[in-house]
């Protein structure tokens, strides 16, 4: 009983510190005016008017255009994401915020190896790091320094890092093919099962917790799905790279999905399931077999539905997921603004790529 | 119906302390939101410290009753 207290005290205190985060992130109104700057250096020189201000300041001194935008934009979700970790105290809610800065080791990672694999330098394989999750970035560094894939993978047995064992059991396979998709797909399947299976038992936080990522999982698995249909992959070869434990697709409805023809069929067959806004998409786009646009889709179903939990239970992790996300697609759309102002878009094109929440 | 004597200072001592308790409680809910609130935007502390107040309203009114029934009962 006492120790169910204690519990409620801090997520009325966790609670309160992520509304509060919340209310700092850009609105409607201020992206907005970002997207309306008329170049990058403009852009750049309102960013400091916002909470990104010690960032962008940081940033300038190392890099000037788009680098100092993604760099003060990494330094920032990094900070960010540490200072909940440093306030969150209670060993329950520590465990539930780890789940989602996993990760980032997850994405650090894959980037690592993604570089190794291509032999870029170190340097660069550094600055496209976010050292948000338990990796801290000593140990990034380290990793970034091995010589191969082969050495990042016994680097991190060595270390005892969890992740070793999903890479070490799937080298062999991509020793032989060379396809680095097959440790990528070992790493999230991992990643997922070990999440789903600390939140097992049956609570109201594990709940909400398994549902987001069960979510999370059905998008990345029909990305999957599209992705193997428009580049015409057998069924077969397509079913290793899908992850088990969605929510809305079963093992036998992925593999049903995986042997239609097009994406059109896909769609289709989707009507039936919450996915149904993707018939809306303009038929143009599905005939040039344009999944992007269809990614794009299920990308704001997703936040939508992950910044949709700020309505759940106050003194549960609701927030905490809430924030994750409204952090998450802040910072995503203020790389679009960017990106999109070195690439001269129009502003009506901008505003067509930022997702809203 | 006669009363023994100690009746009316065990009801008063329930009265007030069924306030106190239910008031320390309700301060340190708002007190640990009101802290979390308060750090991350100073700009609320006067409200927090109002709605911090709030609260003191039952124990004044267990106040109220144990006086009555102390006063009032004989």
């Amino acid at each position: 009983m006492r120790s169910c207290r204690v519990n409620e005290m801090d997520w009325g205190y966790i609670n309160a510190r992520m509304r509060g985060m919340k209310s700092r992130l850009l609105n409607k109104r201020a992206l907005d005016t970002l997207v309306l700057q008329p170049d990058l250096a403009s852009l750049i020189a309102e960013l400091e008017k916002t909470p990104y201000r010690d960032e962008i300041i940081e940033a300038k001194v190392r890099y000037s255009g788009v680098l100092c935008v993604e760099y003060a934009l990494r330094k920032n979700f990094t900070r960010t994401f540490q200072k909940i970790l440093k306030f969150v105290r209670e060993p329950e809610a520590e465990r539930y915020i780890r789940i989602f800065l996993h990760r980032w080791d997850v994405q650090n990672i894959k980037t690592i190896l993604r570089g190794k694999n291509i032999h870029i330098p170190a340097e660069e394989i550094q600055d496209c790091l976010v050292p948000a999750g338990e990796l801290d970035e000593a140990t990034l560094t380290e990793l970034v320094r091995q010589p191969d894939v082969r050495a990042v993978i016994d680097l991190l047995a060595t270390w005892q890092v969890v992740y070793a064992r999903p890479l070490t059991e799937s080298y062999p396979t991509f020793a032989k093919s060379g396809d680095l998709s097959l440790l990528e797909c070992a790493l999230n399947e991992f990643y997922y099962a070990d999440a789903l299976e600390q939140v097992k038992p049956l609570s109201y936080n594990n709940g909400l917790i398994r549902n987001i990522l069960a979510l999370e999982i059905d998008v990345v698995n029909l990305r999957t799905v599209l992705r193997m249909i428009r580049d015409q992959v057998a069924p077969g070869e397509a079913k290793k790279f899908l992850i088990s434990g969605g929510k809305e697709f079963d093992q036998e409805g992925l593999d049903h999905l995986i042997t239609l023809h097009s994406i059109e069929e896909v769609v289709e067959e989707l009507k039936t399931t919450p996915y149904r806004f993707l018939a809306d998409i303009p038929p143009p786009a599905m005939r040039t077999q344009k999944i992007s646009v269809i990614e794009k889709q299920l990308e704001k179903f997703l936040v939508q539905k992950g910044v949709g939990a700020f309505t759940g239970d106050p003194l549960s992790v609701a927030s905490v997921i809430g924030y994750f996300w409204a952090k998450y697609n802040e910072i995503t759309n203020i790389r679009i603004i960017s990106r999109c102002k070195t690439a001269d878009f129009t502003v009506e094109q901008l505003k067509e790529e930022l997702i809203y929440v | 119906m006669s009363l023994a004597g100690w009746e009316v200072p065990i009801g008063a001592a329930i009265a007030f302390a069924g306030g106190a308790i239910a008031t320390g409680w309700a301060q340190s809910r708002i007190g640990a939101a009101g802290a979390g609130a308060i750090t991350e935007r100073p700009e609320v502390a006067g409200s927090i410290i109002i709605l911090e107040a709030i609260p003191e309203t039952l124990v004044i009114l267990g106040f109220v009753v144990a006086s009555m029934i102390i006063l009032m009962v004989k």
